[in-house]
């Protein structure tokens, strides 16, 4: 409160800049598009600020200056053509001159060539997933936050449900292209520092487009309302300098493939299911919930799900190839052949749900291979 | 003093055609309940739609308080996720379709025939089934809240697909409720254009009418433009979610974008629909309590037609992080920014009223010199979203919420009052009491200014709209917003005193009630009788 | 016919006299002012789309 109330005075006072651009402000951001339309943001606002002074001012002083109390009589006049047509033009003019600044901008914006790396963002109910194209390295982004944090049952970290498990990791000075897009409705992608804000939208591949000029931490958050857990799909970017960049991608790249090997051999039941409990708590559980009671009609339960038990293949299609017509996505993209079997066995023998299955890696890793 | 007022139109009025009548001498209708369901009078009609969008009013603002409440503090406290996007969704349908809208439409009904000095509205059957529509619509809508899956969730604008593949089951309900709510203002459009057109007292001519009736006209073809968009955009919805069709649905086909676009060109004329009668309304007020006629009359009706006729070529603003090619974002960026023009000329027009006038405050007055100042604010942060690339970083933020708010709350809802504290003397025949009109404008607009202008730095700051629980660096600004919204949602229920009071009693008005007055409804008796201008007024075009 | 287009183009740009617009209303016709509203509408609309693709080359 007190923090509000002191730069609340500090705007009033009309300080500009530096102040307001703590928390208050738009920021000016780590990229070159940033800081042009954080000045075209600071320009349009001015000339508003000026135009209120003005307009707000002669109408003050008409209703001081002239009240009926103070004695005032009524004039008789009710048109002026050349003073209408005076302040027809000048808001014209203002806007041409501010038309031109963000015609510029614009266009910087929309011009995507010559990308040094391409970024395929993809939209999910309630994650990000983030894939570095023809480097087949591919993860995807939950939220960190707890959700003891968020029924305040602990107490909440400095970077409350800005954190995430994997943020995306981007080279500086690189210019890095975003391929947006989504499995299931319309989400945006945004980070108010890169000043990158693009609608992820299923069937379409938008475009955007970013090159860092400060290594660092920068967050954001999903923008278009996209159901449930709308507010709980933050965005992190961990900038880093670009020789450190192709280190990190070069070992993301080796772990991807360990990973595959690990696909043929045969796994454990406990083995799967540690791992399933893993996948089931960052994918499933915000809509089946934590205890596979789900959260009816939209979210059928999995535990006791008879239809499902009864049927491994019914079971394992679901979540494979998703139900059409309703909130259930395919998951064949998202996960791997691991991770998939895991996360089935999981839900085959979690909350008394006791098959005893071991659905194996290699098994659905056919069946991928198949489809 | 009359000297220095302008010459105002001389109606004849007959004691013996309007005055001296007690509604229950010549009320030969039904009493009791059947009388307010079958009455075809605009007065009655009028208040039953007065009396429904107060009622949607409050509705939509408990939604509201639930929301701000859970927006208090970080964290979820009251409402979970599913729940608090359920009271988004609603309060901005309500509030949108069944408080704004019907009021406007209310106030239509009882003052457009009384300033064109008409006898009732032209379609009389048809004004009492259009008002009828919406109690049910509306029902159907709330009822929503307790069928199995909740209530509609995906936000006042439905984008497809969450929508229509992830909606709730009470979709279909949403959607036909929407279809009565968009007849009802199809066939109130058509009723107040045959009115406006057809039954203006002899020699009235267009230019002379009063500047509500002029920007109700413009508005009710508006309506009648876009409402069928909406129809159109929702029976999409219903092939979709019932019948397998792919419109908005990628994996069959079709295109989640479509839908956008066809809302925005619903939706964004809507905006203007909204506004616009309050325009009319503030128009009226301003020179009867400046004593001096509006300043540039001929223009302010170019500017709300220039207004509506651009108001159909912005729409793709409200869609510019949704992928567009850079020709359209240029497009809807420059058609946008002349928007502003014809806007900004009818606030000139206003402040120059005041200019030199002989002003007094009376709440009327109070609440429309507010309207004026706060939907200013309004506009120039909607100039500001114009403004394409600063777009992608105030798209979906708490500052767009701040925007629509500025020009939807101390606008059109400031507008809807000032013409209540207006014409209340007319309806009931006494003055609002004076004390309480003025805190509740005062509480009014210290609230509505804490609530909203605090979500601008929200916005800036990096909040997105539609979260039901935040960052901790925004927790400063949602405190504020939320004693600001409680502040302003209990201080409605003066509003309600004040009305109700007046009703019952209070000093009393003459005919003409305010002494700038110079509309025709300030030539029948204050209470207005049941039944005006049966024979039409004479009406000497003498001030132009 | 000029008299028309001038009388659209105030009501584009959202000024008029008092005077000219009284000679709208009692000497012009509805629909000439319907129809050249719409016309320059469409003009309206194929200027700014105009001006858009140029700047947008």
């Amino acid at each position: 409160m007190r923090r509000v109330w002191t730069a609340g005075l500090a705007a009033c006072s009309g300080l500009s800049g530096s102040v307001l651009a703590n928390g208050w402000n738009m920021p000016v951001g780590v990229t070159d598009v940033s800081r042009e339309i954080h000045s075209l943001h600071m320009t349009i606002f001015w000339i508003c600020v000026v135009i209120g002074v003005v307009v707000f001012g002669a109408m003050f002083y008409s209703l001081f200056r002239y009240r009926r109390s103070r004695g005032a009589k009524a004039a008789n006049f009710h048109e002026h053509t050349t003073v209408e047509v005076i302040w027809t033009l000048i808001p014209i003019l203002i806007l041409v001159a501010m038309a031109i600044p963000a015609t510029a901008t614009l266009k910087t914006m929309y011009d995507a060539s010559e990308a040094d790396l391409d970024v395929m963002v993809t939209g999910q109910q309630w994650r990000w997933r983030y894939s570095y194209l023809g480097e087949d390295v591919a993860f995807t982004s939950n939220l960190a936050t707890s959700r003891s944090q968020v029924s305040g049952e602990s107490a909440k970290d400095e970077n409350y449900l800005l954190e995430v498990d994997e943020p995306l990791v981007l080279p500086v000075d690189r210019k890095v292209r975003l391929l947006m897009t989504s499995d299931d409705v319309i989400h945006s992608w945004w980070v108010p520092d890169l000043a990158v804000k693009q609608d992820a939208v299923p069937g379409f591949v938008n475009e955007n487009w970013v090159r860092i000029n400060e290594p660092g931490i920068y967050r954001g958050q999903c923008a278009e309302l996209c159901g449930r857990d709308h507010a709980f799909m933050p965005v992190v970017v961990r900038a880093v300098e670009p020789e450190r960049f192709d280190e990190w991608l070069a070992e993301r790249k080796e772990a991807a493939a360990q990973a595959e090997l690990g696909v043929d051999r045969e796994w454990e039941l406990d083995e799967l299911m540690e791992r399933g409990e893993q996948v089931y708590g960052t994918i499933c559980a915000s809509c089946h919930q934590p205890d596979g009671s789900g959260s009816p009609p939209a979210f059928p339960a999995l535990a006791g799900n008879q239809a499902m038990l009864e049927d491994p293949d019914y079971h394992i299609d679901t979540v494979v190839n998703g139900v059409s017509g309703s909130a259930m996505p395919a998951f064949r993209s998202t996960l791997n052949a691991v991770e998939l079997a895991a996360v089935i066995t999981y839900e085959r023998n979690a909350w008394g749900n006791e098959t005893g299955e071991a659905i194996q890696p290699a098994d659905i890793a056919e069946l991928l291979d198949e489809q | 003093m009359a000297s220095h007022l302008p010459p105002r139109p001389t109606a004849q009025h007959s004691q013996a055609d309007a005055g001296g009548m007690a509604a229950d001498e010549h009320h030969h209708g039904p009493r009791g309940l059947k009388r307010w369901l079958l009455t075809t009078n605009h007065k009655e009609i009028g208040s039953l739609y007065l009396i429904f969008s107060l009622s949607m009013f409050f509705i939509g603002g408990i939604f509201a308080m639930v929301v701000r409440a859970e927006l208090f503090q970080p964290g979820l406290q009251l409402v979970q996720p599913e729940f608090f996007n359920q009271m988004t969704t609603m309060h901005g349908l309500i509030m949108v379709f069944g408080a704004v809208m019907p009021a406007f439409v209310g106030l239509a009904n009882w003052m457009v025939p009384l300033q064109i000095g008409a006898p009732d509205m032209a379609l009389p059957r048809l004004n009492n089934f259009s008002f009828w529509l919406l109690p049910v619509a509306f029902a159907l809508l709330l009822s929503t809240l307790v069928m199995p899956g909740g209530a509609p969730d995906f936000g006042w604008t439905f984008y497809a697909p969450l929508s229509t593949t992830y909606a709730p089951p009470s979709t279909t309900f949403f959607i036909f409720s929407l279809h009565l709510a968009g007849i009802s203002s199809i066939l109130g459009a058509i009723n107040i254009i045959a009115t406006i057109l057809n039954l203006r007292t002899p020699g009235m001519r267009m230019m002379d009418m009063s500047l509500f009736v002029w920007t109700w006209l413009i508005t009710a073809f508006l309506l009648i433009a876009v409402m069928p968009v909406l129809a159109g955009v929702i029976t999409m919805m219903l092939l979709d979610i019932n019948f397998g069709t792919s419109f908005f649905n990628a994996a069959g086909g079709g295109d989640p974008v479509l839908f956008q676009h066809l809302f925005w060109f619903f939706g964004h004329p809507e905006v203007y629909i909204m506004i616009l009668p309050a325009f009319g309304i503030v128009s009226v007020i301003i020179p009867t309590f400046a004593r001096k006629r509006l300043f540039g009359y001929a223009s302010m009706v170019y500017a709300t037609a220039s207004i509506a006729i651009l108001s159909f070529l912005v729409w793709a603003h409200h869609m510019f992080v949704v992928g567009l090619p850079l020709v359209a974002e240029l497009f809807f960026m420059y058609s946008t920014m002349l928007i502003a023009v014809p806007t900004g000329v009818k606030v000139f027009n206003w402040i120059t009223t005041l200019f030199r006038g002989s002003l007094t405050f009376e709440p009327p007055m109070l609440f429309a010199l507010a309207f004026v100042v706060l939907f200013t604010i309004g506009g120039f942060s909607g100039l500001m979203l114009a403004i394409s690339p600063a777009d992608f970083q105030y798209h979906d933020t708490y500052f767009v919420v701040a925007h629509f708010h500025y020009v939807l709350v101390p606008g059109a809802v400031f507008a809807i009052m000032a013409g209540v504290y207006y014409w209340l003397p007319k309806w009931t025949g006494h003055y609002p009491h004076t004390r309480l009109s003025q805190w509740h404008f005062w509480l009014s607009v210290i609230g509505v200014n804490l609530t909203f202008f605090p979500m601008h730095f929200a916005g800036l700051a990096g909040m997105p709209r539609r979260i039901p629980d935040y960052a901790l660096q925004f927790a400063d600004f949602n405190m504020i917003t939320s004693i600001g919204a409680f502040m302003f949602g209990i201080s409605q229920l003066l509003f309600v005193a004040v009305v109700v009071l007046c009703v019952r009693g209070g000093e009393k008005a003459p005919a003409k009630a305010w002494d700038g007055a110079e509309d025709l409804e300030w030539t029948v008796p204050s209470p207005a009788p049941l039944h005006t201008f049966e024979t039409p007024p004479r009406f000497e075009p003498d001030r132009h | 016919m000029w008299r028309v287009i001038k009388s659209v183009l105030a009501a584009f740009f959202g000024v008029q006299k008092e005077s000219r617009r009284h000679e709208d209303f009692s000497r012009g016709r509805a629909s000439h002012f319907i129809i050249a509203g719409i016309l320059m509408g469409l003009a309206l609309v194929l200027l700014i789309a105009l001006v858009a693709s140029l700047a947008a080359r």
